[in-house]
């Protein structure tokens, strides 16, 4: 018995969907499961509570063994003990709210079911509508009830499968806090499906992200979305300036990693995985980038300097997106954004030159892609 | 065993409503017999105070489900070569006896160019010349009076003409109904039928001589089922007061 | 008005709804959940008596059940009496011509239930019978209504394969429909008639009924 509960899948098949899973969560931990559409994230999130029956591969729960292919060992989903939040949330038209609680209290005695329900829907600050029926609340409210059944079963792992994408943005963010708030207290591994960075960015612990069947990196949000192991991992997570490049040399002195791009020079973060000469794939990340002050030269431009015209320069509110042309010989694009009245005071427009730094620490070295574009 | 569990469950009240008693003797009966049977069906309650169940359909039917197992008693068939084989073939207690001779007669239902010609001579001219487009009889396949039907109109050469005009009807009180209720233009039925009140009032009819056709030797028996009061019954029914009311009917008394 | 045949009727009627409501149930949602190899074909037979003509159905049926057949002979040999020309005859008949109106509104009704549902019912905890009879019987309760009512209207009117099956004896197998068929052929129309009228006065209840069943349906936005 594994008094963590942590959780680790692994899930290996060609058909009907591939899947080429492996991934673990700690008890108490709150793992995003991140990919676009059709990478097969609620299959995973299915095949963990049991409802899956075509899944091959291993789940284990604090040392209990759910589903075992090799030795043909399968637990149905009623007696994995899981809990389990629809995108729609699946609640049951006919049942009152307090009555869909009760169901998933099969374990606790029966005088106590409608007291412990009562205390559930309290929780998720549903308190007074215990009475009513799914169609008369609302898409927030029908989301709490969804939460507080899945935790009325004392769940030893809860899955999450894009439990905010029904609902408007103002009340997304309540139930971002909500859900912040009653994880505190739970112990157990949670597992969030979404395909919104930010999202996971905001709640999880540590972010997993999926294609086509495939977890190719997992790590906290900031490694992922910093240090992506491949392009494919840096385009998925919403990177864009991916460019090819060569090493140079390395300095482990000054744990730094020079490579050549276009004819130019950068210093990278040091990164001596890779030989020198070899040819890899480079990253900035936008917060990374500093935009060179018309009037004010500081020091950090002396970091990894780069010229080039503004292409495009998009006031979105606050902020605004820019992209930079630069280039000796090719042609390239960096993105950058920064807010709109920092890009006033510099004057930035389309067409105007500019200048900017790209910072070391920011500047990451993954293995060189076959192609830059996801097929 | 299904009725019993559902009339408990169920309806209450079901068997305590039925017109005749479920044990009362299942008679088999051509259809041309149903006024004249019915007669005497309740001058047999009235003097022995006992009923039985007829059921009136094609002879031909009849033979078929008796051999089947139906659980009838007594076979009043129109034919007698059906009684002949469902002895042969062990169903009956004996050959039975013929009980009545039967007779065919033409109906004209009102509003219809036919004439009423016995000999079917008009008939045999408004086939040719158009006057009557449909014409009805009892499926000679397997109703008596359906093949009586047919041997007549051979014989007054009409057959030919009338075949693809004719509506076949399952039994002889089916064809009546056609002849009868306007789609036709005429038909040659069970004389019993022909007579009926329920018939005079919308059709005439002329009999027609039973040179035209095979005798219509009505036969009836006694299946192994039968019981005491299907046994009594068949002895009425070769008595004088079931005889008279043949006679009133239209048949002949058997020779 | 001949009373004992629509009591007969009427009796054969509730037999069939009750043997087939289990049979529909089951059936219907073992379609409605599974997917297997030779789905399409097992839909098709039990679709079958819809387009079969009733006589083709009594004619197999008299070869299957009659007194010739296997299971006919074993019939009459334990029971006393052949299973053809009785009501137990008409009851299996029945039971068979009614399939389809008992089993498709009733799949379609668990076909609409989000297939969700079902998996927050395993995820609650709650075993197949138990989801069964909480979650899905109550979303489906239109559909068992329609199959419940139709199947009964149905089996009511039922003429050729009775006949076939079951000839016309009275107080066992002479239901309203042949009553009618027997009245007009004695020529008796007010009798006929009257009898018409009850048939038709309970079909146009029974469908009342099942429409009633599928607004309510509709207003319960499951």
């Amino acid at each position: 018995m594994d008094p963590s509960g942590a959780l680790t899948v692994e899930l290996t098949q060609a058909r009907p969907i591939p899947l080429a899973v492996s991934l673990a969560c700690t008890g108490g931990e709150l793992l995003a499961l991140v990919g676009p559409s059709g990478s097969g994230k609620s299959t995973v999130l299915r095949a963990i509570a049991g409802v899956y029956p075509s899944a091959r591969g291993r789940v284990v729960v604090g040392g209990d063994t759910w589903l075992d292919s090799a030795s043909g060992h399968f637990r149905p989903a009623r007696e994995r003990s899981v809990g389990f939040v629809f995108q729609n949330y699946a609640l049951f038209p006919h049942l009152s709210a307090e009555e869909n609680v009760v169901q998933a209290m099969g374990h606790v005695v029966p005088a106590e079911r409608v007291a412990r329900a009562r205390a559930l829907l309290e929780r998720t600050n549903l308190a007074g509508l215990e009475a009513r029926r799914p169609a008369q609340l609302s898409g927030g409210q029908q989301q709490r009830v969804a939460v507080a059944r899945a935790l009325a079963r004392d769940p030893k792992v809860l899955l999450l499968d894009e439990p905010f994408s029904a609902v408007d943005q103002v009340t997304r963010e309540k139930l971002y806090e909500e859900l912040a708030t009653l994880r505190r207290d739970l112990n157990v591994p949670m597992i969030l499906v979404t395909h919104a960075l930010d999202e996971a960015a905001m709640l999880a612990d540590r972010m997993c992200i999926l294609h086509r069947g495939t977890t190719l990196q997992a790590g906290t949000p900031q490694a992922v979305m910093m240090r992506p192991a491949s392009p494919l991992v840096a385009r998925l997570v919403g990177l864009k300036n991916i460019f090819p490049g060569e090493v140079v040399e390395h300095d482990p002195a000054r744990l730094v990693t020079r490579i050549r791009w276009q004819g130019r020079i950068f210093e990278a973060a040091h990164a001596p995985q890779f030989a020198a000469g070899a040819r890899i794939t480079w990253v900035v990340a936008p917060s990374h980038i500093v935009v060179h002050r018309r009037d004010r030269p500081s020091r950090g431009e002396r970091e990894n300097p780069v010229s080039g015209v503004v292409e495009r320069c998009i006031e979105l509110g606050e902020t605004t997106a820019l992209s930079l042309r630069v280039g000796a010989g090719e042609r390239a694009d960096i993105f950058l954004s920064l807010p709109t009245h920092a890009a006033r005071r510099n004057g930035l427009a389309q067409g105007v030159a500019a200048g900017i730094s790209l910072l070391t620490d920011g500047i990451h070295l993954m293995p060189a892609a076959e192609s830059l574009t996801i097929s | 065993m299904l009725q019993g569990f559902v009339a408990w469950t169920l309806w209450p009240m079901a068997s305590d409503l039925a017109a005749a008693p479920a044990d009362a003797p299942l008679i088999a009966a051509a259809a041309d017999l149903r006024f004249a049977l019915d007669e005497i069906a309740a001058d047999f309650r009235r003097a022995t105070g006992q009923d039985v169940r007829i059921v009136y359909g094609s002879s031909g039917n009849f033979r078929r489900q008796i051999a089947e197992g139906a659980p009838f008693e007594l076979f009043l068939s129109a034919d007698e070569s059906y009684i002949v084989a469902l002895a042969r073939e062990g169903f009956m207690i004996d050959d039975g006896v013929p009980y009545a001779i039967g007779r065919i007669a033409l109906v004209v239902p009102a509003g219809s160019p036919l004439k009423l010609d016995g000999e079917l001579v008009d008939l045999a001219a408004a086939a040719s010349d158009g006057r009557v487009r449909r014409f009805a009889i009892a499926n000679p396949e397997h109703a008596p009076y359906g093949r009586a039907a047919r041997e007549a109109l051979q014989k007054a050469r009409a057959w030919d003409a009338l075949q693809d005009r004719l509506v076949l009807g399952e039994n002889v009180a089916q064809a009546t109904q056609f002849a009868v209720s306007g789609g036709a233009q005429g038909g040659i039925v069970a004389l019993s039928l022909a007579r009926s009140p329920e018939v005079a009032g919308r059709a005439r009819f002329v009999v027609i001589p039973d040179q035209m056709h095979a005798p219509l030797v009505q036969r009836m028996a006694l299946t192994r089922r039968a019981q005491s009061t299907a046994r009594e019954f068949y002895a009425y029914l070769q008595g004088p007061q079931a005889r008279a009311v043949f006679l009133r009917h239209g048949f002949a008394a058997p020779a | 008005m001949d009373t004992t045949a629509l009591l007969l009727s009427l009796k054969l009627a509730a037999c069939t709804v009750a043997i087939l409501a289990p049979v529909g149930i089951l059936v219907a949602r073992w379609l409605a959940t599974r997917e297997f190899a030779g789905k399409p074909f097992v839909e098709a037979a039990f679709a079958l008596p819809l387009v079969l003509p009733p006589t083709v159905l009594g004619y197999y049926l008299l070869v299957a059940l009659g007194g010739h057949s296997p299971l006919g002979r074993w019939y009459e040999a334990t029971f006393g009496h052949p299973l053809v020309f009785t009501f137990d005859g008409l009851v299996v008949a029945s039971v068979i011509f009614n399939l389809p109106f008992a089993i498709q509104p009733v799949q379609r009704a668990f076909e609409a239930i989000p297939e969700d549902l079902r998996h927050a019912a395993a995820c609650c905890g709650l075993t197949g019978l138990q989801s069964l009879w909480r979650i899905e019987l109550p979303l489906a309760w239109a559909g068992l209504v329609t199959g419940a009512v139709l199947t009964f209207a149905h089996t009511l009117g039922e003429f050729g394969v009775v006949l076939m099956v079951g000839g016309s004896i009275p107080g066992e197998t002479k239901t309203i429909a042949i009553a009618i068929y027997d009245r007009v052929q004695a020529f008796d129309s007010p009798g006929a008639g009257v009898m018409s009228a009850v048939l038709l006065l309970l079909s146009v209840v029974a469908i009342g009924i099942t429409f009633l069943a599928s607004a309510k349906r509709r207003r319960h936005g499951s």
